[in-house]
């Protein structure tokens, strides 16, 4: 896991578009509890190039969450957004002898036309960053599913992390797994916070999980500080906030620098 | 019980073969170029392609579907919305989806949001009820009923989990409880899977492996399937 244990994290959640993303991203303090996420909505009308722009807005070590929610095929969503590890270019063919400079050139010619995507290190300084560092899958997906997740995440060094939305005891989901997931979400749907209000984060759970099972939680569908503020206490690693930030992107460093006042 | 009046353009009169699309966008351009120009064909943008590509994806599959039929085509988006029902429509519809899908497993709020939203855009909504064990449960509790409900075995599910069957037994009790929706299968990769599809009463069988794992033979695989619908 990338995330350390006993520390706090603010995890701000762009949804609005590459717009918002330009506005909301400087005026954030640079600090190792804020963590990024991409959300669902850019990452579904933009697609994965989203990771990529965003990465390249914030400082090359900010832990980015892409929220894909992966509902099925668990392997190419990881690999989509854990970006390419990139074998570097050989100089020399296997077992040649006698190589002359002009083999250099026509054998790293032949590599690059095999594998397109690489490109040239100048021409991209943020290449080996390209992806995000934790990926999201549903809660409510098929326990193969997830498990699957979790796996591939594991080899591809990113954290996966399953998002409870709609599931109503998160530790049978948990249960199920064959290898616990590095962070488990408690989550709200924005559509149930809208349109049913009674309609709770089950602040209760977390100290569930954590009893049970070394993970880290989030709860996410919180949108006020007072709600911030009841998750750290009911003992939440990272808290999950957009709404404030959809409208008004100076509300958000505010919120972000109180945040970092609170548990500095 | 709410009955369904079905404003979908597929309608019940004929079976539809729907073709999920999850390679490169360029592969997939050349996929749908070998198609032959079917009305019984939908195109799917699938959720790979929707990840990778976002709604530009979407847009490009449908322009090129369109050429290839000479007229508008049926495209649907695979979004598997989860939250923010709104959202993701108007963007599916922006870039000229048909159709697009729910997964049943969301918020009950979400699911009736996403349908509300879909007949506001004139566009289908489809409720994917992968992994749910009771779609009736689901149905029951919207306010209007979706276009399309479609009964779904997740590919890691099949791949993992042999024991795991598509329920078509639910075929005929959703539309003797619910009349007119349509109901898709998805989760069968064979012919015979499809064929039994169809003899369940499915209405649309949905594909994609096949032609993810042999792109170049798109056009006989395709003209394979299109015979076994009537």
């Amino acid at each position: 896991m990338i995330l350390q244990k006993r520390k706090k994290y603010l995890q701000i959640a762009i949804n609005g578009g590459l717009n918002d993303a330009r506005q909301i991203l400087p005026l954030l303090p640079a600090s190792d509890n804020i963590i990024v996420e991409a959300g669902t909505p850019l990452l579904k009308e933009l697609g994965i190039s989203a990771i990529a722009e965003i990465r390249a807005m914030v400082s090359s070590n900010t832990y980015l969450v892409a929220d894909i929610k992966c509902a099925d095929l668990a392997d190419r969503a990881v690999s989509m957004v854990a970006g390419k590890k990139t074998r570097p270019i050989e100089l020399v063919p296997p077992g040649a002898t006698n190589v002359t400079l002009n083999d250099v050139l026509q054998f790293a010619k032949e590599q690059f036309k095999s594998r397109p995507y690489i490109q040239p290190l100048w021409t991209q300084p943020y290449q080996k960053l390209r992806g995000a560092n934790a990926a999201t899958v549903l809660g409510v997906a098929p326990v193969e599913t997830i498990s699957l997740f979790i796996e591939e995440c594991k080899k591809s060094g990113i954290d996966a992390m399953v998002d409870m939305m709609n599931v109503e005891t998160p530790l049978a989901v948990l249960k199920k797994l064959k290898n616990p997931p590095d962070v488990v979400i408690l989550h709200r749907g924005v559509d149930e916070t809208e349109f049913s209000r009674e309609k709770q984060i089950p602040y209760y759970q977390i100290k569930q999980i954590k009893g049970n099972y070394d993970v880290l939680v989030a709860v996410a569908g919180g949108d006020t500080i007072r709600e911030v503020q009841r998750a750290f206490f009911n003992d939440a690693d990272i808290v999950v906030v957009w709404k404030n930030f959809f409208q008004a992107s100076s509300e958000t460093a505010r919120l972000a620098r109180e945040f970092l006042k609170e548990i500095g | 019980m709410l009955k369904c009046v079905n404003m979908s353009i597929l309608g019940r009169k004929s079976k539809h073969l729907q073709i999920a699309f999850n390679r490169t966008i360029d592969e997939v351009s050349h996929m749908v170029g070998l198609l032959p120009a079917s009305d019984k064909l939908v195109i799917e943008a699938g959720t790979p392609l929707v990840w990778r590509y976002g709604s530009e994806g979407i847009a490009k599959l449908n322009a090129w579907w369109a050429q290839k039929l000479g007229k508008p085509g049926y495209v649907v988006a695979d979004l598997k919305t989860m939250d923010r029902g709104m959202r993701e429509v108007e963007a599916a519809a922006r870039a000229g989806a048909s159709a697009a899908t729910c997964l049943g497993l969301a918020p009950v709020e979400t699911i009736s949001e996403f349908v509300k939203n879909c007949a506001a855009q004139k566009i289908d909504s489809m409720v994917d009820m992968m992994n749910v064990p009771f779609p009736f449960e689901v149905l029951q509790k919207l306010k209007k009923l979706p276009d399309i409900v479609v009964l779904h075995r997740g590919v890691d599910e099949r791949l993992r989990n042999h024991e795991k069957q598509i329920p078509l037994d639910q075929i005929t009790r959703i539309r003797g409880a619910y009349g007119n929706v349509l109901i898709s299968v998805a989760g069968g990769e064979t012919t015979r899977e499809v064929v039994s599809d169809f003899f369940n009463g499915a209405d649309i069988a949905v594909v994609w492996q096949t032609f993810y794992e042999k792109p170049e033979e798109t056009a006989s695989l395709a003209m394979d399937f299109l015979k076994l619908i009537k």
